[in-house]
């Protein structure tokens, strides 16, 4: 099986209002894949349906050939999520050793001391949390993300922010674990992270695809445009 | 039990034991509760030292010491056996025996029939008063002074059927129990409610429900709650019972000792009363905190549930019945109001054990209800950042 994750027909509603209609799409092992789409078009309502936050009105969402269930898969997930948070009254070291208990990890202090030191934050880590910037904070969640080698990671608008020091950061790390063959779904607004990263990407609008397919194949189908003319073209007429 | 689970009970009741506000919780609330109840003690002993009776209370005293003079009234001939008779035969309320090493024992007897449960009855010092009265007349019988004062009357309560009764020794320890759980849940609410609102407050049930299952976070949460429960109940109990222990021989406190009555039965269920509606109480707050997104909102939710868990206590009296009218059974067997209500009947001994296992089975079951409910409930609002109100509350 050649992807690990399959979108099946997937439909979304809340109340009457239906959010996504009829979304189908994969993500083969090993790609990074960008899912686009303006604020509300059902990106994050889509990854939460995928890690089983919502139940889904229709269709299928599957992870590795199942649903997802963190305590009973083989496969590693690691998920930025947008809404983010961390014990904002506990130390930053109690954190990330307590999400490295939770995921399984065999010395969860000495991988959250290497990881504090690689990205200039070991001077912190017996600091609470609630005293961190909250670009300090977002290194942090990065790491829990990240901490399990994840089969897939999931980022959530992951360099919202961040200052261009640790964006170049976070994309260094991103890169590190797809060379390590980790699969990637990114949501972004930035559309050179997209060309920079991404094999492959899917652009939503109000719940249905407006373009899928690698990059070049997505440029070539708007005329070669930029994927930043490609964006507001798609969500010029509707954006809030 | 999943590995998961106790890594969360394990990281919640470590990073609450660190924190001063758990301890000054722990050790301020009892201290407080301390000097209220010295100060209710201190206004009780003030109470007892001025009894008084009316006319029409008849009152027996045999006097083998010879302490009182021939003018008190209420001298009989008869033994201590006879005096005992007729508080059992109605023919006297109160029955005094002084006996004859009174001088040396510094003891006297005091016989009436107990209406139930009595913690303080003043009728004791009916003779205090007597022997006070009489030994003023005699001013120039200075031994007689001597001898009427730094006394004490020991309670001989019978009951209703004339049978020896200890109402008091049953209830010491089951009430025991009873305070320990109202201890409870006046020491643990806010915790137990804000237990998970935080992981929404904060933002953390997405990053959290990746990598563990709610069942196993909540079920983890709950046995954390319950166990710095247990410490704070311990920091509350020990000093008690040091204080108990240390100072056994002192009249009072060997007095109730004495009267203590160990019904392994009763004792047993007391506990695993006390055990359920922990649970019951843990699993229902956080059902709550699981239903709101805020501090706020949670707090204005749990106030019904606390009312309902300790509304039996406004019925007090009602629960002194021998025979329980329907209020008192609608909150025995009501989830909500069961422990308490079961508690108050244990104590009071106006519930049989069938009765009482019921009750004990239907807060059992309430508890697991709870806690599913909590655990579905977290599961379906996790990621409900920004509802203030649950679905089913909203127009």
């Amino acid at each position: 099986m050649n992807n690990l994750v399959e979108v099946e027909h997937f439909q979304m509603s809340f109340d009457s209002k239906t959010v996504i209609k009829d979304l189908s799409f994969a993500v083969k092992k090993g790609e990074i894949f960008g899912l686009l789409g303006a604020n509300g078009s059902g990106k994050t309502t889509t990854i939460r349906a995928l890690l089983g936050f919502y139940k889904p009105t229709s269709g299928k969402l599957l992870l590795n050939g199942k649903k997802y269930n963190p305590e009973n898969t083989k496969l590693t997930v690691g998920y930025l999520p947008e809404e983010r948070g961390l014990y904002r009254k506990e130390t930053v070291i109690d954190t990330m050793v307590y999400f490295g208990n939770l995921k399984g990890l065999k010395d969860p202090l000495a991988w959250s001391q290497k990881y504090l030191k690689r990205v200039g934050l070991e001077d912190k880590s017996s600091e609470k949390i609630e005293k961190l910037s909250s670009g300090q904070q977002q290194k942090i969640q990065l790491g829990i993300t990240i901490m399990n080698d994840p089969k897939l990671l999931i980022l959530d608008e992951p360099t919202k922010g961040f200052d261009p020091m640790n964006r170049r950061l976070l994309m260094e790390i991103i890169e590190e674990l797809h060379e390590k063959g980790t699969s990637i779904i990114m949501i972004t607004h930035y559309m050179d992270e997209v060309e920079q990263l991404c094999d492959r990407a899917l652009l939503l609008k109000d719940g249905t695809v407006r373009a899928y397919g690698t990059i070049p194949d997505i440029k070539k189908e708007f005329k070669n445009k930029s994927l930043d003319q490609i964006f507001v073209d798609i969500y010029g007429d509707s954006h809030e | 039990m999943n590995k998961n689970t106790l890594k969360v009970a394990k990281f919640e009741i470590i990073r609450q034991l660190k924190k001063p506000a758990f301890w000054a919780a722990t050790l301020l609330i009892p201290l407080l509760i301390g000097v209220i109840y010295f100060i209710s003690f201190i206004s009780a002993q003030s109470v007892e030292t001025e009894p008084t009776f009316d006319e029409n209370t008849k009152i027996a005293i045999t006097d083998d010491a010879g302490v009182l003079s021939s003018n008190v009234p209420y001298l009989i001939n008869g033994d201590k056996d006879y005096g005992i008779e007729m508080v059992k035969n109605g023919e006297v309320d109160l029955y005094f025996y002084i006996p004859a090493d009174f001088a040396e024992s510094k003891k006297a007897d005091f016989y009436h029939i107990s209406e139930g449960l009595e913690i303080f009855n003043n009728d004791g010092n009916i003779l205090k008063m007597i022997l006070s009265q009489d030994s003023a007349s005699r001013v120039d019988e200075l031994d007689v002074i001597a001898l009427t004062s730094g006394y004490e009357i020991v309670d001989n309560k019978l009951a209703k059927d004339g049978a020896d009764s200890n109402a008091l020794g049953r209830a010491i320890i089951p009430g025991f129990i009873g305070v320990v759980f109202f201890m409870f849940i006046a020491l643990c609410g806010n915790r137990f409610l804000l237990t998970v609102v935080e992981e929404k407050e904060n933002r953390i049930s997405e990053m959290i429900l990746t990598s563990i299952s709610s069942k196993h976070l909540i079920v983890g949460k709950i046995i954390a709650l319950l166990a710095l429960g247990l410490v704070q109940i311990l920091a509350l109990v020990i000093p008690i019972l040091a204080i108990v222990f240390i100072k056994r021989d002192d009249a009072f406190i060997s007095s109730i000792l004495s009267t203590i009555e160990i019904d392994p039965v009763l004792i047993t269920l007391s506990v695993i009363l006390f055990i359920a509606s922990a649970v019951l109480y843990a699993g229902v707050c956080v059902f709550v905190g699981s239903l709101v997104s805020t501090a706020r909102d949670a707090s204005s939710f749990i106030g019904p549930a606390i009312i309902c868990m300790v509304f039996p206590l406004y019925f007090m009296q009602m629960f002194m019945a021998t025979e329980p009218n329907l209020i008192v059974q609608i909150f025995t067997y009501f989830p909500l109001s069961a422990p308490i209500a079961l508690m108050l009947r244990s104590c009071f001994g106006t519930i049989d054990t069938l009765g009482f296992c019921i009750g004990i089975a239907v807060v059992a079951a309430s508890a697991v209800v709870a806690i599913y409910l909590a655990i579905k409930t977290f599961q379906k609002n996790a990621i409900n950042f920004s509802i203030a109100k649950p679905k089913f509350f909203k127009k």
